[in-house]
C-alpha cells in the first residue's frame, strides 16, 4: 500500500450535543497501513470523533470520507470497531457469538468457521469455544470483544481504549496482534487516554483537548523535535534543586526516580553541578526523550 | 436483509434453546389444567348428605318440597320408598335427606325443643318449620346448625318456592298438564339478518371472537415483556454500539421483533397443537354421549381474518413495547413504563360490547380503524355484520403502517438514547431524539 494513501479523512468537523460542544473544527487525516493515535483525557471528543468516523453518529456539519468515499453503510462491512461501551451476550456460546457477529458484516459459510478457530488460537481461547460468555473472566471477554471487532478481516479497524482494565500480560498480546494487523497492510485507529501505551505502538498521533485538535503529526517528528530536554535523576538528598522553577518545570516522581522537564533556558549541565553542590549522592543522571505525556502538556500550555 | 435474517436467527435459536422456553411450554398448559383440574376434584369431594327436618304444619307440602328438592331440574320424579336416604341437590354441592316431623300430636314448642336437642345432639343439621298459614304468607322458619353454610340455603329455599307455587296453583284448579306448560322454559335461538345459510353461525364466531381476544390479551402479557427485554438486552450488555457499526438501528429493531414473535408463534402453536388434540378427544367424547359440539357452522374466510387480526394486534402491542424498551435503560424500568399498555388492552377489549351491539355505527367504525383497537373491533365486526371489504383492508393497512411507523420512532429513540449513555429518557427528550439522529 502506497505509503501517502489516506484512509480516513475528517474536514471542519463539528459536533455538539445540545449545548455541548464534543468535537469543533476538526481536521485529520489517517494515513493507509499506519497505526492511529487518537489521545487526550477524558472528555476531549475521542469518542465522539471515533463514532463519526464508524457511521455512527453524523457530523453537524464537515465531512467525513473513508476510503476515499463518504462515509455510509456499505462501507461498514470494511470498518471493523471496538468500542468503549462493549459487552458481549452473556448466555450465547463464544462460537455462536462470533459467528453472529461475522455474519453481521457479511462473512458467509464456511470461512467464518475457520476463522472463529484462528481467532480463538490467536488470543489463545481455543478451548472456551464452546463455553458461555458469562463462564469466561472479564480480560477473556475482553479479548474476544476484540475478536468480534476484527474477525471479519477489515481493513479499517478502529479500537476505542482497547487495553483498559486489561492485565499486563494481555496488553503485551493484543498489542502484538495489532502491529501483525499493522504488518498485513491494515489501518488501525487507536484511541486512549494512557499516553505509555499509545507512545509504544503508534506511528502517527493527533492530540485532543477540550473538543480542539491541539497537536497531529508523526510520533517520531514531534519527539525529535521536542528534543531531549527531560531528566531522569535518581539521587538522594537534593530534592529542592528539582523543585526550583528556573530550572524545572515539571517534575514527576517515581517510587526511586523522578522525571523533570527542563524550564525553558536552563540545561542539564546547571541542575548537576546544583544537586552535586547540595551534596546529593548521584545514582543516575540521564538526558531522556520528552514523555508523550510531556509533549502533550506543553502543547495545551502552548495553545491555550 | 442478510444482516436482518441474523439478527432474527440469533433471537430466535437463542430463545428457543434456552431452558426457560423448554419449561414454559410445558409448564403452562400443566398449570393451566391443574387449574381446571382441583377445583374440579375438591368439589365431587363427597360429603355426608345434609340432615334436614321439616314440622309440616299445613300438613300437605312436605310431599311437595321433597319432590321439588330431589327432582334436578323439573319435571319428572321417580318416587322412592325410603323418603330419609333419598339424595338430590345440583351437582352434589349440597344433598340432603329429608324427614318429616310428624306436626299434628304434638305443641309446637315441644317438637322445637325436642328438635334442638337432637340438633345439639348432632343428628340433625337444620330443621325447617311450615307453619299452618304457610301457603298464604309465604313465610317460613329455617334453624340451621351451620348458619355460614351458603350451599344448602338456596336449593332449599327454591325447592320450598316451587312446592308452594306448584301448590298454589293445585288449589286454583289448574291441570297437570297446564302446569307443565306453564313452567316450560324460553329459549332464544340465534340467527344473523339476510345472509342466507349463515343462521346460527354467529355464537360459534362469537367465541372464537372471545377466543382471539383473550388469547391476543395472554400472548401480549406474556411475549410483550419478551420484547421489552430483548430491546433492553443490547443496552444492559453494552453490544448496542457494536451493532450500530455493523447494522441500522431499525433493521436491529425489525429484526429482534421479528424473531420473538417467531418464537411466541412457535410456542403458541406448540400449544395449539395440544390444544386441539385435547379437544378433538374431547369432543369425541361427548359426542360417544350424544352432544355436538361442532364449530363447522363457522365461515372458512373468517379464521383467515382472525389469523391476520391475531398478527395484527400482536405486532402492534409488541411494537409499543419496543418503544418503551428503547426508551429505558433497564428491565425494570420497562416493567413499570409498560403498566399503560396493559390498561389499552384491556379497554379495547371491553370494546367489544359496544361494538357487538351496534357494528355499523360511526364510533364502530372508528375504533375498528384505531390500531390499538381495531384487532378486536374489527373482528367482532366482521362477525357480526361484515364491513364492506375496503374497510378491512384499510385496517390492516392502516394497523401494519404504524407498526412500521411506531418501529421507526423507536429505533432513533433507542440509537440516540443508546449513545447518551443516559438516564431514562423523558417524553419530551425523547420527542427529541426521534426528530434528531
Amino acid at each position: 500500500m502506497a505509503a501517502n494513501e489516506i484512509t480516513v479523512k475528517l474536514d471542519g468537523v463539528n459536533k455538539s450535543f445540545g449545548e455541548f460542544r464534543a468535537v469543533s473544527d476538526l481536521s485529520l487525516s489517517v494515513r493507509a497501513g499506519r497505526v492511529f493515535g487518537l489521545l487526550g483525557p477524558n472528555g476531549a471528543g475521542k469518542t465522539t470523533t471515533i463514532r463519526m468516523i464508524a457511521n455512527i453518529t453524523a457530523p453537524d456539519s464537515g465531512s467525513i470520507s473513508v476510503f476515499g468515499r463518504k462515509s455510509d453503510a456499505k462501507l461498514q462491512d470494511r470498518v471493523g470497531y471496538l468500542p468503549e461501551e462493549r459487552g458481549l451476550y452473556r448466555r450465547m456460546r463464544i462460537s455462536d457469538q462470533l459467528r453472529f457477529f461475522a455474519e453481521l458484516k457479511n462473512v458467509r459459510g464456511k470461512v467464518i468457521e475457520s476463522k472463529i478457530d484462528e481467532w480463538l488460537a490467536r488470543v489463545k481461547l481455543s478451548e472456551w469455544k464452546n463455553k458461555r460468555s458469562m463462564d469466561l473472566s472479564k480480560g477473556m471477554q475482553q479479548k474476544i470483544q476484540f475478536v468480534t471487532a476484527a474477525i471479519h478481516d477489515p481493513d479499517l479497524l478502529i479500537l476505542d481504549e482497547p487495553f483498559s482494565g486489561l492485565d499486563p500480560i494481555n496488553v503485551e498480546l493484543l498489542k502484538e496482534i495489532v502491529l501483525d494487523l499493522k504488518r498485513t497492510g491494515k489501518t488501525i485507529i487507536f484511541s486512549t487516554h494512557q499516553m505509555e501505551v499509545a507512545e509504544k505502538i503508534c506511528d502517527d498521533i493527533c492530540l485532543l483537548n477540550r473538543s480542539k485538535k491541539v497537536f497531529e503529526g508523526s510520533l517520531r517528528e514531534i519527539k525529535s523535535s521536542f528534543g531531549r530536554n527531560s531528566i531522569a535523576v535518581r539521587c538522594e538528598g537534593g530534592d529542592g534543586v528539582l523543585d526550583d522553577p528556573s530550572l524545572v518545570s515539571k517534575v514527576v516522581r517515581h517510587a526511586d526516580e523522578a522525571q523533570a522537564l527542563l524550564a525553558a533556558g536552563a540545561d542539564a549541565q546547571t541542575i548537576l553541578k546544583r544537586l552535586i553542590d547540595s551534596g546529593a549522592v548521584i545514582g543516575k543522571f540521564e538526558m531522556v526523550e520528552p514523555s508523550l505525556n510531556d509533549i502533550f502538556i506543553t502543547k495545551v500550555t502552548e495553545a491555550a | 436483509m442478510k444482516k436482518f435474517l441474523a439478527i432474527v436467527k440469533r433471537e430466535y435459536i437463542q430463545r428457543v434453546r434456552a431452558k426457560m422456553f423448554i419449561v414454559s411450554t410445558v409448564l403452562l398448559p400443566a398449570v393451566m389444567s391443574l387449574f381446571g383440574i382441583v377445583p374440579a376434584i375438591i368439589f365431587s369431594i363427597e360429603t355426608p348428605p345434609m340432615r334436614i327436618a321439616i314440622v309440616d304444619q299445613t300438613g300437605r307440602m312436605y310431599g311437595q318440597v321433597r319432590q321439588m328438592l330431589f327432582s334436578d331440574d323439573s319435571s319428572q320424579e321417580a318416587q322412592s320408598n325410603n323418603p330419609v336416604e333419598r339424595r338430590g341437590g345440583p351437582r352434589g354441592l349440597a344433598r340432603f335427606s329429608l324427614e318429616e316431623v310428624n306436626a299434628s300430636n304434638q305443641p309446637l314448642d315441644q317438637i322445637r325443643a325436642h328438635l334442638d336437642q337432637r340438633l345439639r345432639a348432632r343428628e340433625l343439621e337444620g330443621y325447617i318449620i311450615l307453619p299452618p298459614d304457610f301457603l298464604r304468607t309465604g313465610e317460613a322458619e329455617f334453624v340451621n346448625r351451620n348458619p355460614g353454610d351458603p350451599f344448602s340455603l338456596g336449593p332449599l329455599q327454591t325447592a320450598i318456592n316451587r312446592a308452594v307455587r306448584e301448590q298454589r296453583m293445585i288449589d286454583a284448579n289448574v291441570d297437570a298438564e297446564t302446569r307443565q306448560e306453564l313452567f316450560k322454559r324460553v329459549e332464544l335461538k340465534n340467527g344473523t339478518l339476510g345472509v342466507a345459510g349463515s343462521e346460527g353461525d354467529s355464537g360459534g364466531s362469537f367465541a372464537l371472537v372471545f377466543v382471539i381476544g383473550f388469547v391476543m390479551y395472554l400472548a401480549i402479557l406474556m411475549y410483550g415483556q419478551i420484547v421489552l427485554g430483548a430491546v433492553i438486552e443490547e443496552k444492559e450488555t453494552r453490544i448496542a454500539e457494536i451493532l450500530f457499526s455493523s447494522i441500522r438501528p431499525f433493521t436491529l429493531m425489525m429484526g429482534k421483533l421479528v424473531g420473538v414473535s417467531l418464537v411466541a408463534l412457535t410456542q403458541l402453536g406448540i400449544w395449539a397443537l395440544a390444544f386441539s388434540a385435547f379437544a378433538v378427544y374431547g369432543i369425541n367424547l361427548l359426542a360417544s354421549r350424544g352432544i355436538s359440539a361442532s364449530m363447522s357452522g363457522i365461515r372458512p374466510s373468517l379464521y383467515i381474518y382472525f389469523g391476520l387480526f391475531f398478527l395484527l394486534g400482536y405486532f402492534t402491542y409488541a411494537t409499543i413495547y419496543a418503544l418503551v424498551g428503547s426508551m429505558v435503560t433497564t428491565a425494570q424500568e420497562g416493567g413499570q413504563l409498560a403498566m399503560p399498555i396493559i390498561l389499552i388492552l384491556v379497554v379495547s377489549f371491553y370494546l367489544f360490547w359496544p361494538v357487538s351491539r351496534s357494528p355499523d355505527s360511526p364510533f364502530a367504525f372508528w375504533v375498528s380503524m384505531f390500531p390499538l383497537s381495531a384487532p378486536i373491533a374489527m373482528m367482532v365486526r366482521i362477525v357480526t355484520q361484515t364491513p364492506p371489504f375496503w374497510q378491512i383492508a384499510l385496517s390492516l393497512a392502516i394497523g401494519f403502517g404504524s407498526v412500521l411507523v411506531i418501529m421507526w420512532i423507536a429505533s432513533r429513540i433507542y440509537r440516540v438514547g443508546m449513545l447518551m449513555y443516559g438516564k431514562r429518557a423523558s417524553i419530551p427528550e425523547a420527542i427529541r431524539w426521534a426528530r434528531q439522529a
